[in-house]
């Protein structure tokens, strides 16, 4: 309700405060993936960030990342993708080993996950998180996604062998991969 | 690594039909406090759903291309059009497929454009990212996150402006250096960019107009806090919002109603403090707010659209596209919106005083 035309910051806090209390004290998993999906589309849009972040949402995210529903994960992961735009959301991810959980959605079923894993470990690339963003088994995936039948799988993976590694790298997990000759890991989304 | 020629080329091929093209089965389960205006699917947004390029279906297939374009061409430059003849149509209509200069503008046309009716058709538009090259990927993640850091970095800016004059409130209402009017214009855009997202709101009074053109980006690039407001109203797409066509006042009038929201907001200090509250007895605080808030509602609406209205066009647009197919554009969005400007207003209370936009 966006009462008194909402100028005042703590009435959109206390809105997404209740959206974090029903996600918390709710027993149905619909209403789970309903104010899961609220809570990432409202990670869009930066003016919630402040707030996010002090209810803690970027680490309700990350754990959602390790659900069995394929939907919290891919909600989760999509409102990752959406926080991790904001740099104070990035370190706080950063400092919640949010890299490996990341990482592991590379490998999920659903193009939409995958697509969201990559933007965010983009968007979580730091002088000190680099190193392990740019491991040779991340660039080996990114290199397979480049020749994916999706176009924007492909795009996307192209971008991030652009932008979040320099070519050397790029190179060696190349020969790296011609040498495994097999196409061990990861597997590319179905859907 | 694709190279990049392969993905130019593909650009414009033959389309498939991926998953998100596809309607959503809307979500009728939810409460009534997360309910928004209009009807949605559980649906996350990302970047990566978003593009210039759109796709329109359900256009009827009688020779209203044209149409259809200038159409589009009300939320913004069109770059590239083209009917998509291999995509499959219902029948007895076509698919068409637009690239639109700015991410901005293809988010309005999404927005006002979809399950609207043209020439007897429903229009079904969604973004097809699948059209994007390399470098289109890469340009729309760079603005994404330039524009996250610049708007977190004026909302910093601006909170910090707003204790400063809670200390002394008086001092500043002489203040006219740009700066502090940078910082009002934020402010005053603040409602309009909380509500974009609340999705919440039961309203549906107000009349419903087309966004205005959003080449403003391009002429008011020497003032970049100013393209904020209309920035962010388009950050958060997800959400139903009503636009109104907003009625452009002087740059002074302007000024005034922000000073007035100025006053306001230090009468009314936030209660920034808020803190976590015991679940149950928050639930219950909420509901009964809520409920008192509706009957306020009423009585605070005239008040509540002021900060809106006018600083969102501190500057007349320039007229120079610098493109001669632009300045066309730009003529025929001009001539177009002057039409629907003429559309009585609804509201003449909130406002008679402000000179009708001038295009």
């Amino acid at each position: 309700m966006w009462k008194k035309g909402s100028s005042e910051g703590s009435d959109r806090f206390e809105y997404l405060q209740t959206l974090v209390t029903e996600f918390q004290d709710t027993d149905s998993e619909e209403a789970k993936e309903q104010v899961l999906a609220n809570l990432a589309n409202f990670a869009y849009d930066p003016n919630n960030m402040e707030n996010l972040r002090e209810l803690q949402v970027p680490d309700l995210f990350l754990d959602m990342l390790t659900e069995e529903n394929a939907n919290f994960v891919e909600f989760g992961m999509g409102g990752l993708c959406n926080l991790s735009m904001d740099p104070e959301c990035r370190d706080v991810i950063l400092q919640s080993n949010g890299i490996s959980l990341v990482t592991n959605c590379l490998s999920n079923q659903r193009e939409e996950t995958v697509l969201s894993a990559i933007t965010t470990l983009m968007n979580l690339t730091t002088t000190s998180s680099h190193a392990e963003i740019t491991d040779p088994a991340i660039l080996q995936c990114m290199l397979r996604f480049s020749l994916s039948e999706s176009p924007r799988l492909r795009n996307l993976a192209a971008v991030f062998l652009k932008d979040c590694c320099n070519q050397e790298q790029v190179a060696r997990a190349e020969q790296q991969m011609q040498g495994q000759q097999t196409a061990v890991g990861i597997p590319l989304p179905k859907d | 690594m694709a190279a990049p020629g392969n993905n130019i080329s593909s650009c414009w091929g033959v389309p498939d039909v991926y998953k998100h093209h596809e309607q959503k089965k809307i979500c009728i389960s939810r409460p009534k406090y997360r309910e928004g205006r209009r009807d949605r699917a559980v649906k996350v947004y990302t970047i990566n759903l978003e593009s210039n390029y759109l796709m329109i279906q359900g256009v009827p297939a009688i020779g209203v291309m044209t149409e259809l374009i200038q159409l589009c061409a009300l939320y913004g430059a069109v770059e590239e059009y083209r009917p998509l003849d291999e995509y499959p149509a219902e029948e007895f209509t076509e698919v068409y497929l637009v690239k639109f200069q700015k991410l901005t503008s293809a988010r309005a046309a999404k927005r006002r454009m979809d399950e609207k009716s043209f020439y007897g058709g429903v229009l079904h538009v969604c973004y097809v990212p699948e059209h994007e090259t390399v470098e289109d990927t890469r340009l729309k993640l760079q603005d994404r996150r330039r524009y996250i850091i610049r708007a977190v970095r004026n909302k910093a800016r601006e909170k910090e402006q707003k204790e400063a004059v809670n200390e002394k409130p008086t001092s500043s209402d002489k203040a006219t250096t740009s700066e502090t009017v940078v910082a009002r214009h934020d402010k005053s855009a603040d409602p309009d960019k909380t509500r974009n997202t609340s999705n919440i709101c039961h309203y549906s009074g107000f009349p419903l107009l087309p966004l205005p053109p959003q080449e403003y980006h391009y002429y008011r690039h020497e003032n970049p806090h100013g393209t904020i407001p209309t920035e962010d109203k388009m950050g958060t797409l997800h959400n139903a919002i009503i636009e109104r066509v907003q009625s452009s006042s002087s740059y002074q009038t302007s000024l005034d109603k922000d000073r007035e929201t100025e006053k306001r907001l230090t009468l009314n200090p936030s209660p920034a403090a808020v803190r976590f509250v015991p679940r149950t007895t928050h639930l219950e605080n909420r509901k009964r707010r809520m409920e008192e808030a509706a009957e306020h509602s009423l009585t605070d609406v005239t008040i509540n659209n002021e900060p809106l209205i006018g600083p969102k066009l501190p500057e007349p647009p320039k007229l120079d596209m610098e493109d001669g197919s632009l300045n066309t554009t730009v003529k025929l969005i001009r001539n177009t919106l002057k039409k629907v400007e003429s559309v009585p207003d609804l509201k003449p209370v909130a406002k008679k005083m402000k000179p009708r936009r001038r295009i």
